[in-house]
């Protein structure tokens, strides 16, 4: 569906056309009927990636192909729906106006686009009075669900969606995000950037970190996550003195409770208490989330 | 088949769009206004009255023509782009070129509306001063039409890489000189002619006006109102060649603004 390699953009702004490296050879491969989610920081180069994706910017260098053609032919986007971060539509149009505008875009006509207009405002759960009102009268919340709604009224096979859930309030992200899971379902390949890393994690199958420029992490969330090291917390009944703790282990701030650094120092520590008769209350392993390796990351490309 | 139909979704989605703003229908109500003027204009000349009015008011149809391009016609891309509905816009499956192309035909429908009905206010006017309102005055009028369709082609093609501004004083600077370029060359080669000029700046002068008339287009030609207001018989294929003319020079401006544009980042 979507195969990027060393995909690499500048920017060049101002009088003396200063350049601004904004992607540094991206490489990224979504099969067909995934959920991808593309995190980064503010800058890192999501959107820039998004809109070469779409035709709307032209790479610099790179191979990039999006349904098996090249961005730059009207081909790549026959089966491709877009929604723009913070989506603006002619607002003297209503949503019902804009919908049947954009769905004559897609060789959509008659019955066959009202009924189609009627199924994408109900998976975005939009189909309320206010579709029926100009534009320019809604919400954030509303724009991004008639964003959607354009995006699906082709049925396209591949939707690629920038930052979805700004703007939308707790209803509208839980909405948007079991429709994202009901296209999926009926296999439109989903790819999407969001700040909001609980969703990603909770409905992608695959993740690309990008911080930079770069891909940093790539992979289900349980990989980026377990390549990370994964902690053990245990909770003793007795109390241990510090001083006799094997390597690895750490104090959590209760005279009971001790963090295992890794699988060996988990190991280390199981045998230390079945030797000193101490038994074990409670222990679960402990994955730092996407949130934290991001985190990790940026500080890690600042550094 | 689908491009022809995104460009006719656009086009209709463009002439909804000016015939909202409300500077189209300012130029409008001034032509109108001016139309009327002209009856005064042909009291207080000295010439023949029908004449004034006639000239008056084609002049009038060319000028209104003129500022719908430039005030309405320039701002349609730069509104798209500054506005961000181009990005879902060309997301879509449609090329750029037919983008640049819809955009074109549903700002010249908003001329041709404008002039269809500064046409009945016309021959209302011609009507109401018994000023021998005949057919062939048509002529002129679709020829002033032809004009517009390139005026609008030039501001598009304009509009497609500058900004608003630039725009507008580039397309009235093809307009004007447009206009003038016949003039120009017959001037300098008349200067010529009479040794006002000598040597290589006289090669000079007449080398830059050739040039000046080569590259512009030929405004000049559209502008018949002195054959329909004398009812002087045009030359054979007049409207024909002169529609062939135009055609060619949409064509040109048309295709480099979809280049130019389809060379265009969207951030």
């Amino acid at each position: 569906m979507i195969q990027i390699e060393s995909l690499q953009k500048t920017y060049r702004s101002g009088f003396l056309m200063i350049p601004k490296v904004a992607l540094k050879g991206v490489d990224i491969h979504v099969p067909q009927g995934m959920i991808y989610g593309f995190i980064g920081p503010n800058g890192a180069g999501k959107s820039t990636t998004i809109k070469v994706l779409t035709g709307l910017l032209r790479k610099d260098s790179g191979k990039v192909l999006v349904n098996g053609f090249s961005p730059s032919d009207v081909k790549s986007r026959r089966s491709l729906g877009y929604s723009p971060e913070q989506p603006y539509f002619y607002d003297y149009l209503t949503g019902r106006e804009l919908l049947t505008f954009y769905g004559r875009l897609v060789g959509l006509w008659g019955a066959e686009l009202n009924s189609r207009i009627s199924w994408a405002l109900s998976m975005v759960n939009a189909d309320k009075d206010w579709i029926d009102r100009r534009l320019r009268t809604y919400s954030k919340g509303m724009m991004q669900r008639v964003g959607l709604a354009q995006a699906i009224l082709g049925k396209p096979e591949l939707l690629i969606l920038d930052e979805p859930m700004t703007g939308l309030d707790p209803m509208g992200r839980r909405d948007l995000r079991e429709a994202i899971l009901s296209l999926n379902k009926e296999g439109v390949t989903i790819f999407y950037s969001s700040h909001l890393l609980s969703d990603v994690e909770s409905i992608s199958h695959r993740v690309a970190m990008i911080v930079d420029g770069r891909v940093v992490r790539e992979g289900t969330v349980d990989e980026i996550t377990a390549s990370c090291g994964v902690e053990y917390h245990v909770r003793t009944l007795e109390t241990l003195p510090l001083a006799d703790l094997p390597e690895g282990v750490l104090s959590a701030g209760h005279p009971q409770e001790w963090i295992c650094k890794d699988g060996m120092a988990r190991d280390r520590f199981l045998s230390f208490c079945l030797k000193s008769g101490i038994s074990i209350e409670r222990m679960d392993h402990q994955r730092p989330s996407l949130e934290d390796i991001l985190t990790q990351e940026i500080v890690r490309a600042e550094s | 088949m689908q491009s022809l139909s995104n460009i006719g979704v656009i086009a209709l989605n463009t002439f909804r769009e000016s015939v909202r703003d409300k500077i189209l229908y300012n130029i409008f109500f001034l032509a109108i206004g001016l139309a009327f003027f002209s009856i005064l204009l042909g009291e207080w000349s000295v010439f023949d009255r029908a004449h004034v009015i006639k000239s008056t008011t084609l002049s009038i149809m060319s000028i209104s023509g003129l500022l719908i391009s430039v005030f309405v016609g320039i701002s349609l891309v730069q509104k798209e782009i500054q506005g961000r509905t181009v990005l879902t816009l060309l997301s879509k499956p449609i090329s750029r070129a037919a983008f640049i192309v819809g955009k074109y035909l549903g700002l010249l429908a908003v001329v041709a509306v404008h002039l269809s009905l500064l046409t009945l206010v016309y021959y209302g006017i011609l009507w109401l001063t018994n000023s021998n309102p005949t057919v062939d005055l048509l002529q002129a009028i679709y020829l002033v039409f032809c004009e517009m369709a390139i005026v609008v082609a030039v501001a598009l093609l304009f509009s497609s890489f500058s900004t608003p501004v630039l725009s507008a004083l580039f397309t009235l600077g093809v307009y004007i000189a447009g206009h003038l370029s016949d003039q120009l060359l017959e001037q300098v080669r008349f200067v010529r002619r009479m040794g006002e000029v000598e040597g290589t700046q006289s090669v000079i002068m007449e080398k830059t006006a050739i040039f000046v008339h080569a590259i512009f287009p030929g405004l000049y030609r559209f502008n018949i109102s002195g054959y329909v207001v004398h009812q002087v018989a045009l030359p054979h294929f007049y409207l024909l060649w002169n529609t062939l003319y135009a055609l060619g020079y949409i064509a040109v401006f048309l295709t480099i603004a979809s280049w130019w544009f389809s060379r265009r980042d969207f951030l």
